[in-house]
């Protein structure tokens, strides 16, 4: 009996192997993603456990892998259900943040090419797909995220630790919700940026966490190096404009993750075009696909190229991001699937990168 | 390169014994570091001038008995040695540890015979 149910197993597992992970190269069965298998007469159900919810290719897998079993002699049904659990950048267990899988930095080179927006519809999209997302607003000297999540006064404190404000999904902590009024500027030298950097990083109450995005101040500073010197974070995101000026800088805070080994998770091209909403005809304002040639230059994921869009816009003010407030529309679907190659680069990430420790 | 190991990424970090570390990089070398020599190497800005480089404290003023409390990594980039002394400001990269890698091979090939630069940690 116990033979017949392992054979039955063995030629179940046996189609499986045919499906591949796309992204880490290998078959889900050798991944170890297959579990729960179940066999009940001519019923099989199995569970496929991905490395994030927001996996880009989940139905697809999904789908192979049922009409693989389905096809099967003597199989009437076949139920893939699919789960996912992040794993964890290396170390990060040892850190002071251990409940955090994952810290991706969200940078560019110079203020206004819109990374705080990405960073926040990124954290947002990856929230709706089904992991667990903090979202830190690095950005010391001007934080304009509290604004593009509708989030105003500052974090509770538990003892001497700060618990993580919440909005669409999101855990969020800015160094906007510290100041008294919202019009008061940070008038701070390097190492006050990096103290108070460390605060919200470290002394915050993130609990668990799939993705930790942080969103940085733009260029190279004190945040960029506390954060590439106190934890080993999974890697970074550059946002870029397409023009060439904007890009030359971008590649200046590359090169300096790239000095620090913190891997670089791909580019994203903001204001790439915009579409005139009364012909639909598209205008690359800024010139066409500067940040695309210099990902394939670079060899370096490119993630995407986002439109200079007005509702992005009209809904960051409004406080709830386009990818929640109007996730069908055009600009949310690029977001979307933007966050989701973000996180399908995260796992491979995980996935190859070499485990390092002092023995 | 984004991303990925490359040839002198560090794969094996070893603590030998109180005053020696071992680190082998992924091309297969290994090198071995005696503390009190590394600790005179410091790189931070009260051991070493941050505008002319030039050092202010040199190997010869650190005891041979001087040891590693404390050996950590530093994001994915670097090691901090905390010292016996109390120091423990340094941030070593491990693009720095591979060159002050005190091995002949190494030694030879980087800092050749009458070169200007005196490294100590080729002594």
């Amino acid at each position: 009996m116990n033979k017949q149910i392992d054979a039955a197993e063995e030629r179940v597992l046996g189609e499986l192997r045919k499906v591949r992970d796309p992204d880490l190269g290998k078959d889900i069965v050798s991944l170890g993603f297959v579990r729960n298998l179940k066999i009940e007469g001519g019923s099989v159900s199995f569970d496929i456990n991905l490395t994030t919810p927001a996996c880009p290719v989940k139905d697809q897998m999904r789908d192979e892998a049922e009409a693989l079993v389905g096809a099967l002699d003597g199989v009437t049904s076949a139920k893939a259900n699919m789960t996912a659990e992040v794993r964890q950048a290396p170390r990060m267990d040892k850190s002071t943040i251990a409940g955090v899988k994952n810290i991706v930095a969200v940078g560019s080179g110079k203020g206004g090419v819109g990374k705080s927006t990405i960073a926040v519809n990124i954290a947002t999209a990856l929230s709706m797909a089904g992991a667990r997302v903090g979202v830190l607003d690095g950005d010391i000297y001007g934080p304009t995220m509290p604004i593009m999540l509708g989030v105003t006064g500052p974090p509770d404190h538990v003892g001497n630790r700060i618990t993580p404000r919440e909005s669409s999904g999101l855990k969020f902590m800015s160094m906007g919700l510290m100041v008294k009024t919202p019009d008061q500027p940070l008038i701070w030298r390097g190492p006050m940026a990096h103290k108070a950097f460390h605060q919200c990083l470290f002394e915050v109450d993130w609990g668990e966490l799939d993705y930790l995005i942080v969103d940085l101040p733009p260029g190279t500073g004190d945040v960029h190096l506390t954060l590439a010197q106190s934890v080993p974070i999974t890697g970074c995101v550059i946002v870029s404009t397409p023009q060439d000026v904007g890009l030359q800088i971008s590649m200046k805070t590359l090169r300096m993750f790239e000095q620090t080994k913190v891997p670089i998770l791909g580019i994203i091209e903001n204001m790439a075009y915009y579409v005139c909403p009364h012909c639909d005809s598209r205008d690359h304002i800024f010139g066409d696909g500067g940040a695309r040639r210099a990902a394939e230059q670079l060899n370096i994921p490119f993630l995407g190229e986002v439109p200079l869009d007005l509702p992005i816009r009209t809904q960051s003010d409004a406080g709830v991001p386009i990818v929640r407030a109007q996730p069908e529309a055009a600009s949310s679907v690029v977001l979307r699937e933007i966050a989701e190659r973000l996180a399908a680069q995260i796992s491979i990430q995980n996935y190859n990168a070499p485990v390092l420790e002092v023995e | 390169m984004p991303g990925g190991t490359g040839p002198t990424d560090p794969v094996k970090i070893k603590k030998l014994d109180s005053q020696n570390l071992m680190i082998r990089w992924a091309d297969g070398h290994e090198s071995r570091y005696v503390g009190p020599v590394l600790r005179g190497l410091c790189p931070c800005a009260s051991c070493q001038d941050e505008d002319t480089g030039q050092r202010l404290i040199l190997p010869m003023h650190i005891p041979d008995t001087l040891e590693f409390q404390k050996v950590e990594i530093v994001g994915q980039y670097a090691l901090q040695f905390e010292w016996s002394d109390g120091h423990r400001t340094g941030i070593y990269s491990f693009e720095r540890l591979r060159q002050l890698c005190p091995c002949a091979d190494c030694t030879k090939a980087s800092r050749p015979a009458g070169s200007e630069t005196s490294d100590p940690a080729a002594n």
